[in-house]
């Protein structure tokens, strides 16, 4: 694409004076225009806030669910963030997730194991690496043929989401259902409680702890020098001797193998099954999380919980005040629409 | 002629996203927006003419609610500069929710209103329509259908013939030439993707009015996507994408037919065949694909 | 052939008094008068930096002045845009084409001008291409596409719309700078039948030959303000180049004459799109590159520095570093100070540290203290005004980030330093710097290429004064014989 290769396209870079209270005053709007739409519907905005609220906070096993809900977002979050950060604008993460819960499920019932630690690893592992596979094709595509990422990413997720479907209507899919789902998954493999009394998966933790370190990668390797370099000025890149396409290779294949992490914990932890379409929305959820937390792995943490926190109080919500949990989508679209006019600033170069 | 004809059904929301989408795009803003402004046009749609018992408002109510997602991302595009994707993807997060949000916020008690409405009829056009074979094909299909061809026409001509035309082309390739022979860039691309959001608008109208008779959570089901692709397939011109659209509306006929025929063949490899086919095409032009040359650079 | 006699019938067209045009401290017109008749070719002359453009770009409204007057056919220019300048008959043929590449010549020329109509008239258009392109034998075909079109032929659209929009005076921004000799003739030709026929053409261009031949009066620019005018009936090369390069201010300190010693670059044959060089540099030299901005200059130090491809071979000390990738050639110890710091040779959002270790190709791990006291020291060193070495590079000053780079590049005892406008746009403090050491380093024995547009600074440095013209050597020549007037020339695109 002529726009790409000649150094001269824009990059995504954050304006860096005042991020946060940009990025406050982003969510606030989003929230004070969520709330005129409530009023707009005949409800009182704070009896609904505060459903929200106790919905997702309210009790042990809610805040098990919100942390579970949190998790995906938390995962293909810090991915798509580092992903940004080095100018590479991967929205593919739809389509990793999806491709990785197939490849959990897949390597749960294909290879079963007896003992748990070894299989759910084992399952693991096979998610990740679907998901990483998933990213090197797109990766290819774009470096070997100068197709723009957002485009070969995006179209890829569709195609990704329909290949578990064809999964699932074929080999891997469990005769005589109603609709598309493989067989339960392998009693070793389910993820276990972290915590007793909370009803969350250990995938928040391992969440936060890849978030930690793909920060730690970021700001104290060389390797995360040089992708903030290459996000910020490609020539600047180019004299500094650092390699555009190995930088390209290392951040999608890590954030194809956070996302397909992502769809595994979320077969192994939540469904116990892979059922079509479990992670629709998932991926652009990343990318808006991505975006709150200002492309700062570490900051991605609470700008997850932030969304996990809305989509849980979102169906207590809905069932006792009667604001339909859609309205979850409306706060993430605007606060994406906010936090982009707010603080995106391309730069040429 | 049947099968044919299910292909051109199929393919009429896909050409009016497509057309909205090409006005953009060769403007030099990337239309990743087009899902969210068809839903928001099917959805406006489905609303106003639930409400009015009228289709002429609910047409109009769809232009209006596709240029409406159209201002937004022209706002935050144009005016701040943002990346053209990432506005595109919100954008059509933000309508997704929106829409399902106001859908029930119409209704009784939380839930949906019953929208029932009887589909656009089929309008066959005097004499033409008795020709043998290609009158059943060509010249018997409900207004908006006829819409959008006659909309690839115009939109043909608008882009080769008009000085408006010239000038919406210039400043996709370079908007410092426009700025110098004295035109407006900033506005051309603003009204451009306005433009963009009404026409697509319209695609979604297609499916509420048209095809299904009411408005559903999320119906347009990555047709956006899909306009996105057959534009970039079909080169940024009407008649290539209107041609692209017919090819993807084949496969989906197509996949429906083996369906009734109880083969085997899966029908989701061949809802793939257009996501594929766009890559492949992507893949294959590669360095020479001809986008306009402006296209998502931000504006001084 | 010089310029014809005034037409007695010629009136003013353009006046334009006592112009004014800052940016941030920099005075970039500093009081300006100009005069433009109809039937005249007016050359405005200046070395880059001496405001021409931007005084071209106050007439066309694409800039507003911060003071003085534009008056055009009797009427008050201002607070325009091109748009309205365009309409006033005021039309301007940029250095860096205004076109659209992937359209047909005709497509051009409708482009913005509403006498094409709403639904084109393309072929009216077309015959009145032809018929123009005939009868100023500028041989375009309207249904060309530009980007099949050579350079030259390019430009001619540009002059095609301003004639057939009816422009009184026709603007020309370095026409020159990108065509060859043949090209240059046939534009020259088009110029004269415009004259003849009474528009008023103002000629902006650094290039002395070309000023003599076609226009009737020169007004030279230096540093902002007008250093001389002249009919060029009666003015001689020399008089006009020295106006343009003017006797300014304390020269940079010179270095001591001393011997060459073995060479440690060796460039034979460096081809590649724009470039054409074989040199050698040797230790304990200066060798400086003189030339207009745009002649090669960049092609050469991002070649040297392994940012662009190239044919030929490049040996340092004795190894083939040709095709070496950028890391290899700093291992191999050549520095390079970009002209673009900016985007370049500086991330500027990043902190001081960072900037100081952005070449450093080793380890794994990065090590934040070890880092911050290493930049610490050497902002001490190097004189680098800031808080800390945290501190967000864009913060600084100019200098200061310019002192980032010379730390950074000659702090590691390079062998081979290319500089390329290493002091351009530094107060004078930071100037004498960045020269001095500079200077210390070829003392110490490295072999410096030091490429600058300032041709006092380079005369002043330089053991051996190089020009590069259309992106080769048009001379080189000792410094104790470099002569002005013959640099002068060499500049002006004339070989040796």
């Amino acid at each position: 694409m002529s726009g790409l290769s000649d150094g001269a396209a824009a990059r995504l870079t954050l304006s860096r004076d005042n991020l946060l209270p940009r990025i406050a005053l982003a969510v606030a709007l989003s929230l004070a225009c969520a709330a005129a739409l409530i009023a707009l519907s005949g409800h009182n905005p704070l009896t609904a806030f505060a459903a929200m609220a106790a919905g997702a906070l309210g009790s042990a096993h809610q805040l098990g669910v919100a942390l579970n809900k949190t998790t995906p977002y938390l995962l293909a979050g810090s991915g798509v963030a580092l992903c940004f950060r080095a100018g590479i604008i991967n929205i593919g993460a739809e389509g990793q997730i999806a491709i990785g819960g197939l490849g959990a499920a897949a390597t749960a019932l294909l290879w079963p194991v007896e003992a748990a630690l070894p299989a759910i690893l084992l399952a693991l592992a096979g998610g990740a690496l679907a998901g990483a596979a998933w990213a090197a094709l797109a990766t290819a595509i774009h470096l070997f043929r100068q197709v723009h990422e957002v485009l070969v990413t995006l179209l890829l997720n569709f195609v990704a989401i329909l290949l578990v479907q064809q999964a699932l209507a074929g080999s891997l899919g469990e005769f005589g259902a109603g609709f598309l789902q493989s067989p339960l998954m392998p009693h070793p493999v389910w993820l276990p409680r972290a915590i007793p009394g909370l009803d969350a998966h250990p995938g928040f933790i391992v969440g936060a702890v890849l978030a930690a370190g793909l920060s730690w990668l970021l700001w104290r390797t060389r390797f995360g020098f040089s992708l903030r370099v290459a996000g910020a000025s490609r020539p600047a890149a180019a004299y500094a001797g650092f390699s555009v396409g190995r930088i390209t290779w290392g951040v999608m294949l890590l954030a194809g193998a956070l996302a397909g992490l992502a769809g595994g914990i979320e077969v192994l932890g939540v469904q116990r099954r892979l059922i079509e379409g479990f992670s629709l929305g998932f991926g652009f959820k990343a990318v808006t999380v991505a975006l709150l937390g200002a492309l700062e792995p570490l900051a991605v943490i609470p700008a997850a919980l932030f969304v996990g926190l809305l989509e849980a109080g979102s169906l207590s919500m809905q069932r006792q005040v009667g604001v339909p949990s859609s309205l979850v989508a409306v706060i993430e679209g605007l606060t994406m629409l906010f936090v982009l006019a707010a603080t995106v600033r391309r730069r040429a170069g | 002629m049947d099968f044919l004809a299910a292909a051109i059904r199929i393919a009429t929301p896909l050409l009016l996203a497509a057309l909205g989408g090409i006005l953009s795009e060769r403007a030099g803003v990337f239309a990743v927006g087009l899902e969210g402004m068809m839903l928001a046009g099917a959805f406006s749609a489905a609303i106003a003419t639930w409400a009015s018992e009228n289709f002429g408002a609910g047409i109009a109510a769809a232009m209006a609610g596709g240029a409406l997602v159209g201002v937004m991302v022209a706002v935050v595009t144009v005016r701040f500069r943002a990346d053209n994707m990432v506005t595109g993807l919100a954008a059509n997060i933000l309508v997704a929710g929106l829409t399902s949000f106001l859908l029930r916020a119409a209704g009784q008690g939380g839930r949906p209103p019953a929208i029932h409405l009887v589909p656009l009829a089929p309008w066959p056009i005097p004499l033409l329509s008795d020709i043998p074979l290609l009158g059943k094909l060509l010249f018997v299909h409900p207004p908006l259908t006829y819409l959008a061809i006659v909309g690839c026409v115009a939109l043909t001509l608008l882009l080769g013939r008009t000085q408006l035309g010239l000038t919406l082309r210039a400043t996709g390739e370079n908007p410092e030439a426009v700025f110098a022979s004295g035109g407006n860039p900033k506005r051309v691309r603003v009204l451009a993707v306005i433009a963009c959001g009404a026409v697509a608008g319209l695609g979604g109208a297609v499916l509420s009015l048209q095809q299904v008779g009411t408005f559903t959570d999320g119906m347009t089901g990555g047709r956006g996507y899909l306009a996105l692709a057959s534009l970039i397939v079909g080169r940024w011109t009407p008649s290539g994408a209107a041609a692209a659209c017919l090819v993807f509306g084949a496969a989906d006929a197509f996949g429906l037919r083996l369906q009734t025929f109880g083969l085997p063949t899966s029908s989701y490899v061949l809802q793939m065949a257009p996501y594929v086919i766009a890559l492949i095409v992507l893949a294959s032009l590669g360095r020479a694909t001809r986008l306009p040359a402006a296209i998502g650079q931000p504006l001084d | 052939m010089r310029g014809e006699a005034a037409n007695p019938q010629m009136t003013t067209l353009l006046q334009m008094r006592g112009i004014v045009r800052c940016f941030g401290a920099v005075r970039a017109n500093d009081g300006i008068d100009l005069d433009v008749a109809s039937g005249r070719i007016v050359g405005l002359l200046g070395e880059n930096g001496s405001g021409k453009s931007t005084l071209m770009k106050l007439l066309f409204g694409m800039l507003a002045p911060d003071a003085g007057t534009i008056t055009f056919k009797g009427r008050e220019l201002s607070g325009h845009r091109p748009a309205e300048a365009m309409a006033a008959g005021l039309a301007m043929i940029h250095q860096h084409f205004m076109l659209i590449e992937a359209m047909t010549v005709a497509e051009n020329v409708m482009l913005g001008w509403p006498q094409a109509g709403h639904w084109l008239q393309r072929k009216t258009i077309a015959a009145q291409v032809r018929d123009a392109s005939a009868r100023f034998g500028l041989d375009l075909d309207p249904q060309a596409r530009v980007a099949d079109l050579p350079l030259g032929r390019r430009q001619r659209i540009e002059i095609l719309k301003a004639i057939l929009r009816g422009a009184d005076l026709l603007i020309l921004d370095e026409p020159t700078s990108n065509l060859a000799p043949a090209e240059v003739a046939g534009l020259l030709a088009i110029l004269r039948r415009l004259k003849a026929e009474g528009r008023g053409i103002v000629f902006i261009t650094h290039k002395l030959p070309e000023v003599l031949d076609v226009c009737d009066e020169v007004v030279v620019l230096r540093a902002g303000k007008v250093a001389g005018r002249a009919a060029t009936a009666g003015v001689s090369r020399a008089t006009l180049a020295e106006m343009m390069v003017g006797r300014d201010t304390t020269a940079p300190h010179t270095p001591d004459a001393r011997p060459p010693g073995a060479p440690r670059l060796v460039v034979r044959n460096l081809r590649g799109p724009g470039l054409d060089v074989s040199f050698d540099l040797h230790a304990g030299e200066i060798l400086g590159v003189a030339g207009v901005d745009g002649n090669g200059q960049l092609e050469l130090a991002d070649t040297l520095a392994g940012l662009r491809r190239a044919e030929g071979s490049v040996r340092l000390d004795g190894a083939e570093i040709g095709r070496a990738t950028v890391a290899a050639r700093v291992r191999a110890g050549l520095a390079y100070l970009p002209a673009d710091r900016a985007r370049t040779s500086l991330v500027r959002s990043m902190t001081i540290a960072e900037n100081l270790s952005l070449r450093d190709a080793d380890g794994f791990l990065l090590h934040p203290a070890a880092q911050a006291a290493d930049a610490r020291d050497r902002m001490a060193a190097y004189d680098i005004r800031a808080p800390g070495p945290q501190t967000i590079t864009a913060r600084l000053s100019g200098g200061n980030q310019q002192k980032i780079v010379v730390a950074r590049e000659l702090g590691r005892a390079p062998s081979v330093v290319i500089a390329h406008q290493a002091a351009w746009g530094l107060d004078p403090g930071a100037t004498r710097f960045v020269l001095d050491r500079v200077i210390a380093l070829r003392n110490a024995g490295a072999a410096v290429l030091y490429i600058s547009s300032e041709l006092e600074e380079v005369l002043a440095i330089g053991d051996r004064i190089a020009v590069l013209s259309g992106g080769r050597f048009a001379g080189v020549v000792a410094r104790a014989e470099a002569d002005l007037g013959r640099i002068g020339l060499w500049m002006a695109g004339q070989a040796a």
